[in-house]
């Protein structure tokens, strides 16, 4: 037993990077498995939430209050941000820095100011704010990183891909806790990763990652992976689809 | 009201069915009425509405061509069709083909794209747009003076017809050298799969003008030749790009179709020169519209783009 116990607080210990507390957090998600359809015209993410006492501590070693931030993460792609300059009286893109493996999509949530819940060193060091985004895929010895990287984010967050709602995390409790986040229409495909951080004090008591895939489904899957798999055959189809549309608006509007 | 919503799967986002159903209907009314396939305008508008310039370029072939079949298929019933001149137009737009599309993928990788796209609408459109304008008010000009003019038939020979290689062309009545003829070819494969347009409006007058193709087969000759040029930008915009969406070409398919059998009605309202004169003040629309876009400073000088294939994103 207390074999046990010492062995979870080992754990606990290893998984928190030091400061062995007593929470855990336990999650769960509306949807796991969203499906784009031929009318999806985006979805609400629920996430909802309980802070639990580790296994071998006590209830009581529960007490708030306690701050929760949610960080969705998307699929990565590389992605290229271009400056437009004026050159020979033409506006034309004239430079551009390049971002590997730069998240499709990443919305932060929050029950507070992020500035009151934890330092600014912390949430640089767990890569929660969008900016360490920007730092972490830039490819070494890129200039400008840090303005281009600035309007990577800016442009991502006009097209509501990025975003940060400090009012996006509701407590129902001490412990309990429930979020939403509005999936646009135009969201990307691929698997998604919900990342919670649980904080009291400025201190990370614990961490706990989720996933959920957002796919096409039925027609629109089997049109997508066609063009990929098969693409001379799609090509085909869609000469094939033009040609008996013309023939037939030909012959049922003969006049 | 969600299912007037649909997903483009390749575009990945969803747009209003009426709303390009409305626009494929507009622009095939235009083109009914004009008859040109209408891709001037329709990747323009694509793009201004928020598909992803690769995406609207290569989907917008698939509705030229059906737009252009139904035509050709008419023509093709009254004899209007030159085929031997089409097979070497076709064969050697097949060239430009390949090299426009490839040539598309280069500059989109380098972010020039856009850029490239703008120009060339720019040039292509503004001189076409120029000449017919001057054209058409000539002719409307005259008569409103009163002078009845035969439409001329362009017959005598030029310098580009005494070049090497000849061969006849016998449903056009032409003895020439088989040079320009390719050249042509290459030339319009490459502008039209890089700007994703048809081209009708530059292979007609140059039909016309440099090979003296007589006008009972000029247009058939030139809307099959089309057709042939649009479904091989397709299969090779859907082999290299990815970024044909089949759905969005087809809603642009069926509301062009249809407007072009209303428009081609409309049209018959109208006389040539009148015709001419509006469709030259569209392509000079359309061709300032670009121009703004070059010399005007945008409202956000930095943009983003996902690398890869695909490009939707």
């Amino acid at each position: 037993m207390i074999r046990a116990a010492a062995l979870a607080a080992l754990l606990a210990l290893a998984s928190l990077c030091g400061g062995a507390r007593a929470e855990q957090l336990v999650t769960t998600l509306s949807n796991p498995n969203i499906a784009i359809t031929s009318s999806f015209s985006g979805e609400t993410l629920s996430v909802f939430g309980n802070v639990e006492p580790d296994p071998g501590a006590s209830r009581d070693q529960i007490a708030g209050p306690y701050n929760v931030v949610l960080v969705i993460i998307g699929p990565s792609v590389n992605r290229v941000a271009r400056l437009k300059t004026n050159r020979f009286g033409l506006w034309m893109n004239t430079e551009q820095v390049e971002f590997d493996t730069f998240p499709t999509f990443f919305h932060v949530l929050a029950n507070d100011r992020l500035e009151k819940i934890a330092t600014h060193e912390t949430l640089e060091a767990e890569h929660i704010l969008p900016d360490a985004q920007t730092r972490v895929a830039a490819r070494p010895n890129s200039l400008h990183v840090e303005r281009f990287g600035a309007e990577l984010v800016r442009l991502m967050t006009e097209k509501r891909l990025f975003g940060i709602n400090e009012l996006g995390v509701k407590f129902l409790s001490t412990t309990a806790y429930a979020a939403q986040l509005p999936l646009p229409a135009d969201i990307p495909n691929g698997l998604f990763i919900a990342q919670t951080y649980l904080f009291k004090d400025g201190v990370l008591l614990a961490k706990r990652g989720d996933s959920f895939a957002v796919n096409k489904t039925g027609f629109e899957r089997f049109i997508s992976t066609s063009a990929q798999t098969y693409p001379l055959l799609y090509g085909l189809t869609c000469v094939a689809l033009a040609l008996v549309t013309g023939w037939l608006a030909g012959v049922i509007f003969k006049r | 009201m969600p299912f007037v919503q649909i997903y483009l799967p390749i575009a990945a986002l969803s747009m209003n069915v009426f709303f390009l159903l409305g626009i494929g209907g507009a622009v095939g009314f235009l083109s009914g009425m004009f008859g040109v396939g209408g891709g001037f305008l329709l990747t323009p508008l694509l793009i201004f509405s928020g598909v992803p310039a690769s995406v609207a370029v290569a989907s917008v072939t698939g509705q030229v061509a059906a737009a252009s079949t139904s035509g050709a298929l008419s023509y093709w019933r009254r004899g209007g069709i030159d085929l031997h001149l089409a097979l070497y137009l076709v064969l050697s737009s097949m060239i430009g083909v390949v090299i426009g599309v490839s040539t598309f993928a280069t500059l989109r990788a380098a972010g020039q794209l856009d850029l490239v796209i703008s120009i060339g609408y720019l040039f292509f459109l503004g001189s076409v747009g120029i000449i017919m304008m001057i054209e058409a008010t000539r002719s409307l000009m005259r008569h409103r003076a009163g002078i009845v003019v035969r439409e001329k038939l362009p017959n005598q020979h030029n310098w580009v017809h005494g070049l090497p290689l000849r061969i006849r062309f016998k449903r056009s009545k032409l003895y020439i050298s088989v040079l320009p003829v390719l050249v042509i070819g290459v030339g319009i494969g490459f502008v039209g799969s890089l700007l994703g347009i048809g081209g009708g409006f530059i292979l007609v007058p140059a039909l016309v003008y440099i090979l003296r193709v007589p006008g009972n087969v000029v247009i058939g000759t030139s809307l099959l030749q089309v057709v042939a040029m649009m479904a091989a930008t397709t299969v090779l915009q859907a082999i290299q790009s990815q970024s044909v969406d089949i759905l969005l070409a087809f809603c642009l398919m069926i509301g062009g179709t249809i407007g072009a059998q209303f428009g081609a009605s409309a049209g018959k309202f109208l006389r040539g020169d009148q015709l001419r004169f509006l469709l030259a003040a569209l392509v000079l629309a359309v061709a300032i519209r670009f121009g703004v876009s070059l010399v005007v400073a945008p409202s956000d000088p930095f943009s983003m783009a996902a690398i890869g294939p695909g490009g939707a994103l």
